[in-house]
Order: C-alpha cells, then sequence, then structure tokens
C-alpha cells in the first residue's frame, strides 16, 4: 500500500502471522499527529452535532464545538434542522454566545448583523454606506457547515463537500442505532441535562474504553461490590457472579466496517428496556415485562432479546459512544489537544416510558455513569495514567492484539467480549484515513 | 419538631459534616443521614436547578441511602481507582441561614467552597447548599442535601469523585 502521508505511516503494526497488533503511542501524545488528525479524520469523518429531539420548537438551537468549530445547531422556521458556523459574516464576532434556548433571529454584538433562524441577513443596522445589492449572492448570510445528514434523528456533519452519504459512513452502525431505536413505537428522546467534563488524555483513549470489555472486573471492581450489597437477599443474589464467570463466553466484540465497532455483552445491571430484574423492585416489573412482549412481537424473539436483553457499547468512529448499557448515554469527545478532550454526556429515553421507568433509568445511568458515578470516573483515571505513561516514559508501543484472528479486513471482525478486535477495527480506519487510501469521498 | 434550633447550632453541625469529610471518616459521614435521606448534586447545565428532578431529569449525583453508605464505603477503597491515592479536600461552610421549618424538618441555605488536590492538581467546586436537617433522638441529622454548583461544566475540574 502506498505511504500517501509519511507522517502518520507505521504509527499502526500489524503483524498477521504473530496476531500482533500495536499501536504507536504517538499516536496519542503528537502534537504533529494531533494536527493531521485535524486535517484528515476531523475534516473527513461525519462528526456527531446532536439530536433532533433537543430542538423540539421552531427557532429552538444549542451551540457546539465539534472537530474544533463552533456551530449554532438549529430548528430554522420551516422546522429544517441546520447548522452554522457561529461566526458573524462582517468582521468575525461569534453570534451566539449562549449555550442553547430559543430565538427568531441572531444579532452580532459586535455592529448589530441580524440573521435569522434560515441564517438569512436581514439586518445591517445601518442606512448607509452598503450597495443595496451587496448581498444578493447570499455571500453575507450566515455560513452553513457543508454537509448535515440524520440518521434516525442522530445528525451528523462533515466538513468535506464531497463526502460519501451518511447511511454509507455509519455502514453496520447502522443496524445498531435500529436496535436503539426500536425500543419504542413513539420516539427516543434526549432528557434534560447533561454531563459536560475533561479528561486530561487524547480523545481516542476514551474511544477505547468506551467498549472495552476486558477491563470490566479490573477497573469496576467497586461497581460489582455495589451491584452484590443492592442485590443481597434478592432473588439476584447470585447474578452478579454467574455474569462475570460467563462474560466472555456470551456475545461478541465486532467491527461494523468503516471503523465503527460494537461490544455486545451481558452484565447483570437490569434494562429498563426490557430485562426485569428482582433488584429493580416489583414497581417498574409489569411495564417491563410489557415492553419486552411487545418487541416481541413487533420483531420476533431473537431480535427482541438482542435489544432487550444485550448491553450495546458502540463506538461509530472517531467520537461518537452510544452506550446501551443500564440506561443509555449518547458521549461525544471533542479533542481539545494530544492529551485533553472534552466530554458531553447525554441520556436518552423512550417519549412513552413511565415516570417510574424514567427516574429508574436516570438513577441507574448516575450510578455508574458520568464524572461523578461509581464507574466513570474510574475509566477516567486509567486514560490519565495512560496518557502521563505514554508522555513519560520511553516505550513506544501499546499492544491491542486480544483475539487478532485472521479476518481479512480487520474493520469488521469478530471476537468474544473480552477481546481487543473493536480496537482493531478503530485503528485500522484511523490509519487507513491518515495515510490518505481511505479517503471517504465520493 | 426541629424549628427550634439555632444558627449556631446548625452551623456546628455542618462544620461537622465538613470535618468528617477532610478527614476522610466517610462512613461516619454517612451516619449523619436519615434513612430516607437524598444527597444530590445538580447538573450544572441545568436551567432550573432549585426545582429540579432526579426523577426527570440527569443529575451529577442523586443517591439514596444506599448509595450513599456505598458511595463512602466505595472511596474508602484503593480500588476506587479515581480517589487513589486519595484526593486531600478542604470543605469551607459559611453564611448559614435557617430558612424555614416544617415536618420534614429545619431549611438551611449555606455557601460551599471545597478545594480538591489530587496528586499535583488542585480544582475548586463551589456553590449553593440547601440542606433539611431533622432530629432524631439527641442527634440532628441530613434529611435532605442539594448542592448546586456555580458551574457551566466540569471542564476546569474533571470529575467528581469527592463528596460535597
Amino acid at each position: 500500500m502506498p505511504l500517501d502521508n509519511p507522517r502518520s505511516a507505521g504509527l499502526v503494526s500489524v503483524n498477521a502471522e504473530k496476531h500482533s497488533f500495536r499501536v504507536n503511542r504517538a499516536a496519542y501524545k503528537s502534537k504533529e499527529v494531533f494536527e493531521e488528525e485535524k486535517r484528515l479524520i476531523f475534516s473527513k469523518c461525519w462528526l456527531y452535532l446532536g439530536h433532533g429531539t433537543e430542538l423540539k420548537k421552531k427557532g429552538d438551537f444549542a451551540t457546539r464545538r465539534v472537530g474544533g468549530r463552533d456551530l449554532i445547531f438549529i430548528r430554522d422556521r420551516d422546522n429544517e434542522v441546520a447548522a452554522f458556523y457561529n461566526t458573524c459574516t462582517h468582521r468575525g464576532a461569534k453570534i451566539c454566545r449562549e449555550r442553547g434556548g430559543n430565538a427568531r433571529t441572531f444579532a452580532c454584538p459586535y455592529h448589530g448583523w441580524v440573521f435569522n433562524s434560515e441564517g438569512k441577513l436581514v439586518s445591517k443596522n445601518t442606512s448607509t454606506g452598503y450597495d443595496e445589492h451587496l448581498n444578493d449572492d447570499g455571500h453575507l448570510d450566515l455560513v452553513r457547515v457543508p454537509r448535515l445528514e440524520s440518521y434516525r434523528e442522530f445528525y451528523f456533519v462533515n466538513f468535506n463537500p464531497k463526502a460519501i452519504s451518511l447511511k454509507d459512513y455509519l455502514a453496520g452502525a447502522c443496524d445498531a442505532i435500529d436496535a436503539l431505536s426500536d425500543q419504542t413505537e413513539a420516539q427516543q428522546i434526549i432528557l434534560t441535562g447533561e454531563h459536560s467534563y475533561t479528561v486530561r488524555a487524547n480523545y481516542k483513549l476514551l474511544a477505547e474504553n468506551s467498549y472495552d470489555g476486558y477491563h470490566l472486573v479490573s477497573v469496576h471492581a467497586t461497581y460489582f461490590d455495589h451491584l452484590r450489597e443492592t442485590y443481597a437477599g434478592t432473588p439476584a443474589a447470585h447474578v452478579v457472579d454467574e455474569t462475570i464467570r460467563s462474560y466472555n463466553t456470551r456475545g461478541t466484540a465486532r467491527g461494523l466496517g468503516m471503523g465503527h465497532a460494537i461490544l455486545d455483552s451481558y452484565v447483570p445491571t437490569g434494562r429498563p428496556v426490557a430485562q426485569w430484574l428482582p433488584s429493580l423492585g416489583l414497581g417498574v416489573k409489569a411495564e417491563i415485562e410489557a415492553k419486552y412482549a411487545r418487541l416481541v412481537e413487533r420483531f420476533g424473539k431473537e431480535r427482541a432479546d438482542y435489544i432487550a436483553e444485550t448491553q450495546k457499547n458502540l463506538v461509530i468512529f472517531p467520537n461518537l459512544v452510544i452506550n446501551d448499557i443500564m440506561s443509555t448515554t449518547v458521549r461525544v469527545i471533542e479533542p481539545e489537544a494530544p492529551d485533553m478532550m472534552k466530554v458531553t454526556a447525554w441520556a436518552l429515553g423512550p417519549s412513552d416510558e413511565s415516570p417510574e421507568l424514567r427516574a429508574m433509568r436516570l438513577d441507574n445511568f448516575v450510578s455508574f455513569l458520568g464524572p461523578a458515578g461509581f464507574g466513570s470516573p474510574d475509566d477516567i483515571e486509567m486514560l490519565e495514567i495512560c496518557q502521563t505513561a505514554a508522555e513519560h516514559t520511553p516505550i513506544e508501543w501499546s499492544e491491542i492484539s486480544k483475539g487478532m484472528n485472521g479476518a481479512e479486513d480487520l474493520r469488521s471482525a469478530h471476537g468474544a467480549p473480552d477481546d481487543e478486535v473493536q480496537m482493531q477495527a478503530y485503528w485500522t480506519q484511523w490509519d487507513l484515513v491518515m495515510r490518505g487510501i481511505e479517503t471517504l469521498e465520493v | 419538631m426541629s424549628s427550634n434550633l439555632t444558627r449556631s447550632e446548625v452551623e456546628d453541625f455542618l462544620f461537622h459534616e465538613a470535618e468528617l469529610l477532610d478527614d476522610w471518616r466517610l462512613p461516619e459521614w454517612a451516619d449523619l443521614y436519615t434513612e430516607d435521606a437524598v444527597y444530590e448534586i445538580t447538573s450544572p447545565s441545568s436551567a432550573d436547578p432549585v426545582a429540579s428532578d432526579a426523577a426527570n431529569s440527569l443529575f451529577l449525583v442523586s443517591d439514596r441511602i444506599d448509595r450513599i453508605r456505598a458511595r463512602a464505603s466505595r472511596l474508602m477503597k484503593k480500588t476506587a481507582h479515581a480517589e487513589f491515592p486519595r484526593s486531600k479536600t478542604r470543605h469551607m461552610v459559611s453564611n448559614v441561614r435557617i430558612t424555614g421549618s416544617n415536618e420534614a424538618g429545619t431549611q438551611i441555605r449555606s455557601n460551599l467552597l471545597v478545594y480538591r488536590t489530587k496528586e499535583d492538581t488542585t480544582s475548586v467546586f463551589m456553590g449553593e447548599v440547601r440542606t433539611t436537617v431533622t432530629r432524631e433522638g439527641d442527634a440532628l441529622k441530613i434529611h435532605h442535601k442539594r448542592v448546586i454548583l456555580d458551574l457551566n461544566s466540569l471542564y476546569n475540574q474533571g470529575r467528581l469523585t469527592i463528596i460535597l
């Protein structure tokens, strides 16, 4: 294969004979690599912007930083979702300084130019000095991102006008999003409240961690202690240790094409849709069982079981995590520097669930997830000590070989839940994009 | 009922809670809570953190007594990796006011400033605390504690693994 981009060449090293898959730690710490990622990964891949249900009414907007670009995500007065760069076309001031809200127009605070929700320049706050035809070609309207597409209300942007369609990009990840969206016949919605935090580590370390089944028992020992205590005295008391014992024999880790991958596994947390456990209490039993029965009616038992009982940790290359586990989180990772990321996470849930089940879903979420949960902070500590060691030891390589097999394209390899084939899928795509071999263009 | 509490009794109690936290005597801290207690930290992004409800919006922390105790016992373990080695913390409680009293107990508002140092990095958590305390026998107990941070995110703090 041609090494079109020598700067990134050789950072992923594969030895098929030895079943060895290694990543050079420069990929986590080098400023040059980070700049190349901005130019290639974050300018060619589809990047998650937000969920359509965050914008309930016409004029609802949220400001977001996506791949280093400040954007306005808005539902305009024709009910169309749009994405604009958050800058005045006049002299460049940021036109919207709020995190979100509802607006009919945006007035630039600097000289008072006014734009409507479709981005049209409607006032220059003066009657003199401008040719009346100056904006006939619309070049002074708010600038739209080159591409904005959605799949089942998940909106993504692409800064490359020639990019392949979102659906082609998502490849096998569409099925995983379907399994999540099909949990309800109503709508999956983003719930109020968000977790925004930083991790002092390279963004790819969190992508790797988000579907890593291998770390579960070591890093999350205290969470399993908590589950054991919670289940003590209930008929589910034996489930925790049984599940840990059988963890790597049920489920799979598998590449979904294009660098996306999913971990399908079984962990005894109970699931609002739709797996009842005695620890969840009798109050929600009937509703959860009814949801399961309805899934069987709609999709047959095999698919219903997959939707209802399998814990799904999905990473959409390069920086979107959708973990449908004890609760469902949509987590987007924004790289700030080689050694710093910003994370924003939301809870997703069906619009038609009962208040009791909604409360249980959110309680499950904060029990494990987020910067103050019993799980995520221990993950974060691992990422930060990996980063420090990458920067302050001369060891060049990380070994990500577990479960490596003879798959021709590692982006669609399958392995056991505690294997590392999902990361091999990620890094294979990363390498191909960074070397300019995978252009992601039509 | 506890409507006859004075501000200095309430202050002594809140200062005692802060001392237990800074001394990492966390099981004793958990013992300050009633069986029906709730300990909460709202999401920094919340538009209305006073009225918001953990049953329908995402909080940072929303613990009933089982998880209050579990949080305390978890943080005593070496395997709570996020707090190993343990942080050093300093809780400053000020502006204590008794704002009301009813059958649930005495309502208190106070300001909170917490410094947390982990390894060589210090971060600051600041905000308001709304506490409801009640008498159980001779002891005061916390029935409800809600921390409302003066933050928009945890971008400067990273994570929130200490107890506020």
